[in-house]
């Protein structure tokens, strides 16, 4: 089991001349000692529009931050949202290679589609088409990372042929992963061989039942890249402290409070019928598995509360078949950044080795050629 | 914290429906056609809302016209326009006003649901090319707007928000409440189309200052519509965190 971080980075109301600043300065810091602990992925979404909930527009220059003031972990780029009207796939072929190069070779490619109105419309994109760009997306970009030269004529985009510079620094390119939320997104990920970026929290039997779907199917996937990624993340939030009850109610505040802004936005479904977005997808599941805990207990898979009880619920995530756990710190900032930090550093210190020395004794994976 | 509203409702409640008793009984309303048009709200995001209540992001119009071809009540279309918003994490549609066709229906609606509808001339007139409404009162039109290029889509694929209905409850007194209404709705056709609104009179919804700014989508269906038993209040003045009000229900035999 490997464990990274996760950043939405939400930034709380009333909104002064420093709130944004002090926002991005705590995450990075927060990458900083993540990095320091041995945690080995940070994950940045794209988000437009979402305001308190994410102010993540531009990931990929937060994480060549990130990149310049860390030395091993890597930088997930997660997603990036595969819709035309959002992002060129040239452009962001061109972004990722350039991020992967100044990382020294460390970029996760994420991709999606977006599940939001308040995204697509502020683009004016066609929710009933995001299925079928980014299917192309996935598709073309490991071709202008790999050939030479690329020429296109699709459906979402075309370009006559072109040499795109530069390339990835990772050969033959990074791992690529696609955003799990809706239902059946998992197969999509396994039939193209591509990783699984799970994005609901908690749910931890019906994450397994996911999880397997997707080892069966990956087996024999036709993959888009060069390489399968056979891998599965998950996210969850980490507050961990001494105090059993103290770690549960911070946390299950964390939670509440997620939810809380995250519903503020307007769903695609909500906005627009349309066969493409069936699942009400990450927003509703988040409510339902992260509160929605027998009375008076912590939700399954929830890593919250002493070093104990976190312990307990990676465990539980770890016999789902997850290769990695990441991590949502703070929510809004209603945690303080020293508590934050501290919850990291007793998450390393007492839970982290519990499951490096478990890794250790098992036989080395098979995940990932030519990623990390 | 997300934006809070900063309307006093109190203010335009003496039109609102006088609701005597919240033990509603359900009310089936079979094969009824619904219509919506949905567009992103312009204007100030928080003048329209109360403080129990969020902007959601971004704030939607929502128009939304019904016919019910029969019933206890007879034949009778009705019409609304809601503010989308969010009543803590919840979607859900604020109505002050709307207007129906039929006085028998209207006092039905606003007794048991508190809906508060006035009476004007409300058409709804599908055909295969789009489907037409409008809302006549006192001889001017406060709403004219229809679907146009009509495509089939299924019923799974249409999500409709609850309404929190502006009434006055006599209950200890007479209290201004928002009354939630949330139908059941079976559906046996839908179609998805383009929202075009070509009339809309802010103050005659008295939404001022609202303006239909981006459509979003219209879609028309053919529904079995349940209304319910009321469930939930929403205290209008309280803030979003305290103002849901959960009323008792019947235990299951």
């Amino acid at each position: 089991m490997k464990f990274g971080i996760f950043f939405e980075i939400s930034v709380p109301r009333p909104w002064g001349p420093e709130t944004e600043y002090t926002v991005y300065q705590n995450c990075l810091e927060q990458a900083r000692v993540a990095d320091e602990l041995g945690f080995d992925q940070a994950w940045a979404v794209e988000h437009h529009f979402l305001e308190e909930y994410s102010h993540c527009s531009a990931p990929e220059v937060f994480l060549t931050a990130i990149a310049m003031q860390t030395k091993q972990i890597r930088v997930g780029h997660g997603i990036v949202t595969c819709v035309p009207e959002l992002n060129s796939p040239i452009r962001a072929a061109e972004r990722a290679a350039v991020l992967d190069l100044v990382s020294g070779g460390r970029l996760e490619f994420g991709t999606g589609r977006s599940a939001t109105w308040t995204e697509l419309g502020g683009f004016g994109a066609n929710p009933d088409e995001t299925k079928k760009t980014w299917d192309e997306y996935v598709r073309v970009i490991p071709k202008m990372w790999t050939q030479e030269r690329f020429g296109w004529q699709g459906r979402a985009f075309s370009m006559p042929e072109r040499t795109i510079v530069p390339k990835p620094y990772q050969k033959p390119h990074p791992p690529m992963w696609v955003a799990v939320t809706s239902v059946g997104t998992e197969i999509d990920a396994a039939e193209r061989g591509l990783g699984s970026l799970g994005l609901s929290f908690g749910g931890v039997g019906e994450q397994a039942h996911k999880i397997a779907g997707y080892r069966k199917r990956i087996q024999s996937c036709d993959p888009v890249g060069e390489f399968v990624n056979e891998q599965v993340n998950t996210v969850s939030f980490l507050y961990c402290h001494e105090d059993d009850e103290k770690g549960i109610t911070t946390g299950q505040q964390l939670a509440g409070t997620f939810n809380y802004l995250s519903e503020q936005t307007l769903a695609t479904r909500q906005a627009y019928p349309t066969p493409s977005y069936l699942s009400p997808g990450l927003l509703y599941q988040l409510r339902r598995e992260s509160t929605g805990g027998p009375e008076g207990r912590v939700p399954e898979g929830l890593t919250i509360g002493d070093p104990h009880r976190v312990a307990q619920a990676v465990a539980r995530w770890e016999e789902a078949g997850v290769d990695r756990i990441n991590f949502l710190l703070n929510v809004a900032e209603m945690v303080p950044q020293e508590d934050v930090l501290a919850s990291m550093r007793l998450f390393a210190k007492e839970v982290m080795p519990q499951f490096q020395e478990a890794k250790t004794a098992e036989p080395a994976e098979a995940t990932a050629a030519g990623g990390a | 914290m997300p934006l809070t509203g900063t309307r006093d409702l109190g203010a335009i409640a003496d039109s609102a429906a006088l609701v005597p008793n919240l033990e509603t009984e359900e009310w089936e309303l079979k094969g009824a056609q619904h219509l919506q048009l949905h567009y992103e709200l312009g204007g100030e995001r928080t003048g329209l809302l109360p403080p129990a209540l969020h902007p959601s992001i971004p704030p939607t119009l929502l128009v939304n016209v019904t016919h019910v071809p029969e019933s206890e009540a007879g034949a009778f279309t009705f019409a609304t326009v809601r503010v989308g918003c969010r009543s803590g994490a919840r979607p859900r549609g604020l109505l002050v006003r709307g207007y129906c066709d039929s006085p028998t229906a209207a006092a039905v609606l606003r007794e048991r649901w508190g809906l508060p509808l006035e009476i004007a001339d409300v058409r709804l007139d599908p055909s295969y090319a789009r489907a037409a409404t409008s809302v006549t009162l006192d001889g001017t039109t406060i709403l004219a707007g229809e679907l146009v290029d009509p495509q089939p889509i299924t019923g799974a694929d249409v999500q409709y928000m609850a309404t929190l209905a502006l009434a006055r409850v006599a209950r200890d007194g007479e209290e201004t409440l928002l009354i939630q209404v949330d139908p059941d709705y079976t559906f046996e056709r839908a179609q998805r189309g383009t929202a075009r609104l070509t009339a809309f009179d802010a103050e005659a919804w008295s939404l001022p200052g609202a303006t239909a700014a981006h459509p979003i989508s219209a879609s028309l269906t053919t529904v079995d519509m349940t209304l319910p038993r009321l469930r939930y209040l929403v205290h209008p003045e309280k803030s979003p965190m305290q103002a849901v009000e959960r009323l008792p229900q019947p235990q299951p035999a």
